[in-house]
């Protein structure tokens, strides 16, 4: 197993009297996309900031591509949250100043520039200053500046911050093509967002990682919607007798005719063959039986939940 | 040293890309001709004494316009962060944005050199003076660009960046007023604070080397300080 691209141990980081960062600890291994999911002011942009070297950490160590993060390293390609770049500046002639600082001069830099407008479709901008651009190519240019030198990591502070719907599903998809061969790191404070993009995720409050796999914790139980008619204590006698069976919600819906159950059961196989032979086998009819995805909203509210009842 | 150059065409491209620069050249060699003009007339003197006077005080009053938003507009657009995660170092970003500073006022000075070519043309100056009042002037204008870059990595307001260099120009053109009267050795430090009295020796013809050294160091130090300041974080 290659070794991981991001190494984060016991991160520590205090703003004068502020606790920003808690002893957080997580790794990133290669081609991963990783969201970091957490409210405002949770500490996921300083622990960016972190990675990228602006910020040094109170304590701990902090390690991208194998070398230390606080002596700044280039295999990271950083678009900060609202795209803070010069607005008086050509999209061309930023990304040109970008490629020098980073060290790509004559041809390179030229290359480096044509392939990124390129690929970011900002051509047809080239020459507007960047105070003129909508807040979609301009996140555009805020992405192909940290691409210029090709970096092994990308974080995206925010990236859909402030966009219009279209621009958010435009940036969502250059963010999961971009993924491809690299690491990413993503923030955001809206959940559905990284549900979409990321393949792990990381939840953050108050500075404290409260799990660095929200995914595989909420694929632990399964969940089953159940729409039957019959008796609502029938109902919930065949379903809680199902071996596996950890909860049953049963409502009926709003016309009164049936019953809409939700079941929370142990990922084992043949649940949902058991639970419906265990309702026809009482005479009930079974209208729907389905699944529901992994609820990442629901491990949300209990992990914050029970951080903050620890914490009170 | 090539990330240095670029950073200092980014700065001279944005300084001289906005109207304030030519503004500041306009009114700059709007109130040094009435003062030159005025002056020559009345005193049919070939020399340059007062107007490099007037310059050190309109140096005071300028430089912070000039040096305000140099840090501080990048702290609060946030553009330090692009900045320094792409290998820009502390050091490179301060000296790029000081020797653009300062590429501004010695052009101002250039063109002001119009006036002692009038005095060459219609007289016989005596070139040791102004000589010595334009280094003067350079230096002086380097630490006070020095204090403003200062004032402004401090904070990510620009006008409490202008109001801070501009009150620490007028309490060091001052402190020498006073100065005499604090007892030893307190009198001669505080005398020996003050811009004008490092000043006046060169506007009127003679070079010390403490003087040099007085506004080299208050530069240096003003530079070392704008870079801890923006490397504290």
């Amino acid at each position: 197993m290659s070794a991981p691209v991001v190494e984060v141990q016991n991160l520590i980081k205090w703003y004068g009297p502020r606790l920003a960062v808690r002893d957080v600890s997580f790794s990133v291994a290669e081609g991963e996309v990783v969201g970091l999911l957490g409210p405002n002011g949770s500490g996921k942009s300083t622990i960016f900031r972190i990675l990228t070297g602006y910020l040094v950490p109170t304590s701990g160590s902090v390690a991208v591509a194998g070398k230390d993060a606080t002596t700044q390293s280039l295999e990271v390609g950083y678009v900060p949250e609202d795209a803070p770049l010069y607005d008086h500046m050509r999209v061309t002639e930023l990304l040109q100043f970008m490629a020098q600082l980073k060290g790509l001069f004559g041809r390179s830099s030229t290359h480096a520039v044509g392939t990124v407008a390129e690929r970011l479709e900002l051509k047809e901008v080239a020459r507007v200053p960047i105070g003129k651009l909508s807040r979609g190519y301009r996140q555009r240019v805020a992405i192909g500046q940290a691409l210029l030198n090709d970096p092994k990591l990308l974080i995206f502070d925010e990236p859909t911050s402030g966009l219009d719907p279209s621009q958010v599903i435009a940036i969502r998809d250059l963010i999961r093509e971009l993924a491809g061969r690299r690491t990413v790191l993503m923030a955001s404070h809206v959940l559905p967002e990284i549900e979409q993009i990321a393949s792990r995720v990381m939840i953050l409050l108050d500075g404290k990682l409260l799990t660095s796999d929200a995914l595989a914790l909420a694929a632990e139980r399964q969940r089953l919607t159940v729409q039957v008619v019959g008796p609502e204590h029938l109902v919930h006698e065949a379903m809680t007798a199902v071996p596996g069976v950890r909860s049953v919600i049963v409502k009926p819906d709003s016309g009164g005719r049936h019953l809409q159950c939700l079941v929370e059961a142990d990922h084992r196989p043949g649940v949902a063959q058991q639970l419906a032979e265990a309702l026809v086998g009482r005479g009930l009819a079974l209208c729907e039986l389905g699944t529901v995805r992994p609820d990442l909203e629901r491990i949300f509210l209990q992990l914050t939940r029970r951080s903050r009842e620890k914490t009170a | 040293m090539r990330r240095f150059l670029v950073l200092l065409v980014k700065e001279e491209r944005a300084l001289f890309s906005s109207p304030i620069a030519y503004v500041l050249i306009a009114v700059f060699l709007l109130i040094m001709g009435y003062s030159f003009t005025l002056a020559l007339f009345i005193s049919h003197s070939m020399t340059l004494v007062h107007l490099f006077f007037q310059i050190f005080v309109l140096f005071l009053l300028t430089v912070p316009i000039i040096t305000m938003r140099l840090i501080a507009e990048e702290r609060k657009l946030r553009t330090i962060e692009v900045l320094l995660t792409s290998r820009a170092t502390e050091t490179q970003i301060v000296f790029a944005k000081f020797v653009a500073s300062m590429s501004l006022i010695v052009l101002m000075l250039i063109l002001s050199g119009a006036y002692a070519i009038v005095l060459a043309i219609y007289g016989d100056p005596d070139w040791g003076p102004i000589f010595s009042g334009y280094l003067g002037l350079v230096l002086l204008a380097a630490a006070l660009v020095g204090v403003g870059l200062l004032t402004s990595s401090l904070t990510s307001n620009q006008i409490i960046a202008a109001l801070l260099s501009l009150s620490a120009f007028l309490l060091l053109w001052i402190i020498d007023e006073y100065g005499y009267l604090l007892p030893d050795p307190f009198d001669s430090l505080v005398v020996n604070m003050s811009l004008s009295v490092h000043f006046k020796p060169f506007a009127t013809g003679s070079m010390y080397l403490s003087d040099v050294a007085f506004y080299l160091s208050a530069t240096m130090l003003s530079l070392f300080l704008s870079v801890r300041a923006l490397a504290w974080r």
